[in-house]
């Protein structure tokens, strides 16, 4: 037994030895002995990483154009640094766009703000009446429209098919629809609301009526999508639920309240975000029946800004920012205040 | 191959790790190298493609491309080749949108990331300028050979080449393929009809008051809806062109006359002149009527209100459709409602009316008949590799029979506008019968004040004139809002230079 010399370091040693072989590099090796969960993270880094530099460096690139002038000629698209002076220009109402992010000026009485010019010409506030009432009015009546669904009904299915249609209608197309509608020549939509009253002669040239066109437009098309991500949450609630409550001699108000609706609640949430993110950044609607100018919201500003033919990078540049902070503001409003309901957001 | 029997071989290991622990090592890498492989033969796979090597490249529409290989009518390529363009050499039309706004963005990130092809670009008279001072074209003064240049230089529209010349060195940047103008189309059956005499209309154009009486005694006799058709919704073509027609007929202008239309930055704002005012308040007799407080006295209600919601394409269905008397609109209207099957004689065309003789105008250069200036330029991609090729085709494009082949197939205004003393209207079309008031729309053609600024400018004067239109704002309190604006973007460049 001479060879047999230190036993337990021979042993160990050439499993050692074994192991090196067969995977052959450190790094492999150290993968190799991940665990199950770390492993997993691994494989998701590159991705993650991917990911994070598409959504961020954008971000950032823009922000860092922002900073800078504006130079209309010349080969160079950029001035030099001029720190926050575009923000400022938006923020005041200065800047180079035929329709303003926001023209707000302060004043000593009531009600102590004044507009520069109508609200309905400011990007900023048509943005968020645009999307707070459109959401509002797409949730109340997708919820009816999920309600009816969640009935047992003869031709149920024809109705569900209705309701679902304007969704399946592509946005220039819904566009194009509400455009001749209200073209005099074409649709009857302007003789109609002008005989109620509603509206004024031209009502794709107004600013006011444009904004209610669109509206209904967006709702109209909507109120579908908000509906059948309801009915989903709807159908997931547990009939015996009611079965009980009926027992128990709950009013159908009180069965609404106490079982419908914080049921629903997640799925609700979260068809909300939804609706929500995609109104701040309503574009194309517009763009396909009043345009930018009558209706601007803040994508029209961007494109404007950007794509309007005076090269002002670093007015475009700082608009997109802002757009961006402020719809990632309003979505940490959802964020933020249902971070607790069960099985919501985060 | 070998990525999806790499692939194979980690999905069975992959579902091997499950049930012995001896294929968990192989499984990982097998799984690694299979999707880096497959990632790298997807990226590789994406680059590459390639063209014919004597084949230019060139932007425009759908019935350009047509045109070009001749689908049905006479082929622009073979004009080409006859013009003395090499045999080898083809020209390849990349058909974009026709919307000219959405061209000019395809351009701007074409040319601003520095790609080719395309090798030449079509570009609008209306904007060209900014992509000149923006350094993004090249030369063509130093290009093209000394006898084109000359035939270019002595013998095109002066109007279109000056929206195609670098405003500081005057050197030509680009190479007018077509000029375009406004011309005032009528039914001359109806006003016929109504007792009067338009036999004088083709040379000598009736005032604005007396075409308002016209087109509204005209109208209310054949029953018709309309008098008058045009373009007023919140677009540039209010502000390039439909407003600065009547603006000017009017003696006025958007920066003191057309001394100053393409330099920005010391130009002195006049949009608030009397001039200017008298042209919106005519606009507002026309719209609404006079009832309107601000509508110029003794011109009758001829255009519905409806026109501050119509482009080109909805104003002209009224008139195409027999419903309006008087309608403003570019060339390619009068080819379609020309033909013998639709208007045939009956189709009036006559210069634009005017309220101010050009001796009695208060800018210079403003004054009697005015016609928009539109149309169209070729472009060499500076980021072209085919540089002389490109030339060449360009080089062709200046040729007489070439430009006569584009006016058969496609109704395109030759830039050598006395070619069309020669045209026949049975070889070319029914413009030929006009070819008398085109000339005359190219004399008296007013070009838009077009800089790097322009495009903002212009969406400004647009949404002002606009609202004072419709009514929304008087004409002063609108031209004021407009005056400050434009001082404070001519003030912007300014300001830019001086750094």
């Amino acid at each position: 037994m001479a060879t047999d010399t230190d036993p337990d370091g021979g042993i160990f040693g050439d499993e050692s030895e074994t192991e090196r072989d067969r995977t052959g590099n450190p790094v492999v090796n150290w993968m190799e002995n991940l665990s199950e969960a770390a492993y997993a993270y691994l494989l998701l880094l590159p991705a993650a990483a991917l990911l994070s530099l598409i959504a961020f460096y954008p971000l950032i690139m823009t922000f860092v154009m922002s900073l800078q002038e504006d130079r209309t000629r010349g080969l160079e698209p950029l001035g030099g640094f001029v720190g926050v002076e575009n923000y400022v220009n938006i923020l005041t109402g200065n800047a180079r766009l035929a329709r303003q992010f926001m023209d707000v000026t302060l004043s000593g009485s009531f009600p102590f703000i004044e507009f520069g010019v109508p609200i309905l010409q400011q990007a900023l506030f048509v943005t968020l009446g645009f999307a707070v009432i459109s959401v509002f009015f797409e949730t109340v009546i997708g919820f009816g429209q999920a309600y009816v669904l969640d009935q047992d009904f003869r031709g149920r299915r024809w109705v569900r098919v209705a309701i679902i249609l304007p969704w399946a209608v592509p946005i220039v197309i819904q566009g194009m629809i509400f455009f001749l509608l209200f073209q005099p020549e074409v649709g009857f939509g302007s003789d109609f609301m002008q005989w109620l009253g509603v509206f004024g002669a031209d009502p794709l040239a107004d600013s006011q009526d444009s904004f209610i066109i669109v509206l209904v437009a967006d709702i109209w098309k909507s109120a579908a999508f908000m509906a059948l991500l309801i009915l989903a949450g709807l159908q997931s609630v547990d009939r015996s639920l009611y079965d009980v409550a009926r027992v128990a001699g709950a009013s159908p108000l009180q069965r609404f309240k106490m079982i419908t609706l914080p049921l629903v609640l997640p799925a609700l949430l979260v068809a909300m975000l939804f609706r929500t993110m995609d109104a701040m950044r309503v574009y194309g609607l517009i763009e396909s029946t009043a345009g930018c100018t009558t209706v601007p919201s803040l994508t029209c500003l961007v494109v404007e800004a950007m794509f309007g033919g005076t090269r002002i990078y670093g007015t475009a540049a700082a608009v997109a920012f802002m757009t961006a902070l402020v719809i990632g503001l309003i979505i940490s409003v959802y964020v933020f205040f249902f971070r607790d309901t069960q099985g919501g957001l985060t | 191959m070998l990525v999806i029997k790499g692939l194979e071989r980690a999905l069975f290991f992959g579902m091997g790790q499950y049930t012995t622990d001896r294929t968990v090592g192989l499984s990982r890498r097998q799984y690694l190298t299979a999707t880096s492989v497959a990632a790298g033969v997807a990226v590789t796979g994406c680059l590459g493609g390639a063209r014919g090597e004597e084949t230019i490249v060139m932007t425009g529409d759908t019935d350009f491309e047509e045109a070009m290989r001749g689908d049905d009518g006479p082929a622009i390529q073979e004009a080409l080749w006859e013009a003395g363009l090499d045999d080898d050499i083809r020209v390849e039309v990349q058909a974009s949108v026709d919307d000219t706004d959405q061209r000019m963005q395809a351009y701007q990130s074409t040319l601003q990331a520095g790609r080719s092809p395309p090798d030449i670009f079509m570009m609008d008279s209306g904007w060209t300028l900014p992509f000149i001072l923006r350094e993004q074209t090249t030369s063509m003064t130093e290009l093209l050979p000394d006898d084109v240049l000359e035939r270019v230089e002595g013998e095109y529209l002066d109007a279109s080449l000056e929206t195609a010349r670098h405003p500081e060195t005057e050197e030509l940047h680009a190479v007018p393929l077509f000029p375009d103008f406004g011309l005032m189309q009528y039914r001359r059956d109806y006003v016929e009809d109504a007792g009067y005499d338009t036999s004088g209309w083709d040379a000598e154009p009736p005032s604005w008051e007396e075409f308002a009486e016209a087109a509204a005694d005209a109208r209310d006799e054949a029953g018709v809806d309309f008098g008058y058709t045009t373009q007023a919704a919140s677009y540039e073509g209010l502000a390039c062109c439909t407003f600065n027609e009547v603006m000017t007929t009017w003696g006025g202008a958007y920066f003191g006359g057309t001394g100053a239309l393409f330099e920005a930055g010391e130009r002195e704002v006049t949009v608030e002149s009397e001039s200017v005012l008298d042209a919106i308040r005519m606009m507002r007799a026309f719209i609404h009527g006079e009832d309107d407080e601000h509508a110029l006295d003794g011109f009758p209600q001829i255009a519905p209100t409806t026109v501050v919601q119509w482009t080109e394409e909805e104003s002209l269905g009224p008139f195409a459709a027999g419903n309006a008397v008087m309608h403003r609109n570019w060339p390619f209207s009068v080819m379609d409602l020309g033909a013998e099957e639709e208007f045939g004689e009956d189709l009036g065309v006559m210069p634009m009316p005017y309220a101010v003789s050009e001796d009695d105008a208060e800018f210079e250069g403003t004054g009697g008949s005015a016609h928009a200036l539109g149309g169209w330029h070729l472009v060499l991609n500076p980021n072209t590799e085919r540089t002389e090729m490109a030339v060449e085709v360009i080089e062709a494009f200046t040729h007489e029979d070439v430009m006569l082949t584009i006016f058969e197939a496609l109704g395109y205004i030759p830039p050598e506008v006395e070619l069309l003393d020669d045209v026949d209207e049975d070889e070319v079309g029914p413009l030929a019968r006009y070819s008398d008031q085109i000339q005359q729309a190219a004399d008296n053609a007013i070009p838009r004040p077009v800089t790097d600024i322009w495009p903002e400018q212009s969406s400004v004067m647009a949404q002002e004139i606009h609202a004072a239109y419709r009514g929304a704002k008087s004409p002063e309190q609108a031209m004021g809002d407009l005056a400050s604006r434009l001082d404070r973007s001519e003030a912007d460049v300014e300001e830019q230079d001086g750094d």
